[in-house]
């Protein structure tokens, strides 16, 4: 874990970088009840892994709202938490997002960013940060009261009970080796997620 | 030509009772990135508890806010402007469309000179507001005065029963 330093360039062809399965298996193990909010590279996976049974929605259909839909989701059902499982092309699609999460400051959001460098379903084209820029600084620099960044699986299964333990909203950066086999994933119609969770929560 | 004599073809309506018309409605959020032409209404809307009033960057992001606030049980609706509904055309057909959740705006119509008609206003921004909301099939109504607030509920309620976008355009600015 490290909660200072650049996060440029050099990480994203390391070979001890964590796999993105291996992400995702850790944030299921850890999710504890919690509503999951999924986009882009962590759709296929946390769908084939069988974690959008319920308090679940997609939001694919929208590239770079994840982060404010699960803010609008945090905000509404404060007593249950919050993970939104975002990509770092995709929230640069809505980076002030950042600001305005941390101007409401959830207490429940939990805000963990695949960060691969490239726009991985498209062709696994670079971000135009060209691994300049540092979602732990842009977090912190918003008012996130805490960030940090993962680079292994073994650091991400030792600090997601102290991050979830915390007061929201935090922001943490998975670094994931590139990966091109990412499954192709139709999807599920939002509209249908929507009735689904609403009905989860009671609300429909 | 000049137009500071002619008659207004909108008037202004009081910001707040604009306000208390959105707080009739059971309204929990207002969800904004402010809108001049509806200034005196947020300022309504601020000097009290609920509606609660929530300030975003851009309207891709109110959007997405209104959708997880329903999801939720509340009752949220979006005070933008005619240039902030141009850039959230994903968002509103993704969102307000696509998945179906009820997405109430009021629009304020940025720019518009006031003695003229909305077709009859040179700027793109206030006569392709209307047209737009045509091109994606968003209903809507103008509130060019006092006697059209009662078109405040009936798009609210529109929003709600079709489980998708509907708007109340402001024709003009509030007082």
């Amino acid at each position: 874990m490290g909660d200072e330093g650049p996060s440029r360039g050099h990480r994203w062809n390391g070979d001890d970088l964590m796999l993105k399965q291996e992400a995702i298996d850790l944030l299921a193990k850890h999710r504890n009840g919690a509503i999951s909010v999924t986009t882009m590279q962590s759709a296929a996976p946390w769908h084939l892994g069988g974690h959008t049974k319920s308090f679940h929605l997609e939001a694919s259909a929208c590239m770079g709202s994840a982060s404010s839909l699960g803010l609008g989701l945090a905000l509404g059902a404060s007593d249950r938490k919050v993970m939104v499982l975002d990509g770092d092309g995709s929230l640069m699609m809505q980076l002030g997002s950042l600001v305005t999460i941390a101007g409401q400051a959830p207490r429940n959001l939990y805000h963990f960013v695949f960060s691969n460098g490239h726009y991985e379903s498209s062709g696994n084209q670079p971000l135009p940060s060209n691994g300049r820029s540092d979602f732990v600084a842009l977090a912190k620099a918003a008012g996130y009261p805490a960030a940090l960044r993962c680079t292994t699986a073994d650091e991400l299964d030792r600090v997601l009970p102290e991050v979830f333990a915390k007061e929201g909203p935090v922001l943490v950066e998975l670094a994931i080796a590139r990966d091109d086999a990412t499954p192709r994933w139709a999807g599920v119609p939002m509209a249908e997620m929507v009735r689904k969770l609403r009905s989860d929560l009671g609300t429909a | 030509m000049t137009t500071t004599n002619a008659a207004p073809v909108a008037v202004g309506i009081d910001g707040r009772v604009l306000a208390d018309a959105i707080r009739a409605l059971g309204v929990t959020h207002v969800i904004t990135v402010p809108d001049t032409m509806q200034k005196t209404a947020i300022e309504s809307l601020a000097s009290t508890a609920t509606p609660k009033l929530l300030y975003v960057c851009t309207e891709d992001e109110a959007m997405g806010i209104n959708a997880g606030l329903y999801i939720t049980g509340h009752k949220p609706m979006l005070l933008i402007q005619n240039n902030g509904l141009f850039a959230c055309i994903n968002t509103l057909k993704a969102i307000a469309l696509d998945a179906q959740v009820p997405t109430f705006m009021l629009i304020g119509q940025y720019g518009r000179d006031a003695t003229k008609t909305i077709e009859a206003n040179t700027r793109r921004q206030v006569h392709r507001l209307e047209p737009t909301l045509d091109a994606w099939g968003v209903p809507f109504e103008r509130l060019e005065g006092p006697a059209d607030l009662p078109k405040v509920r009936a798009m609210w309620e529109r929003a709600w029963e079709t489980k998708g976008p509907a708007a109340a355009i402001v024709g003009t600015a509030t007082t």
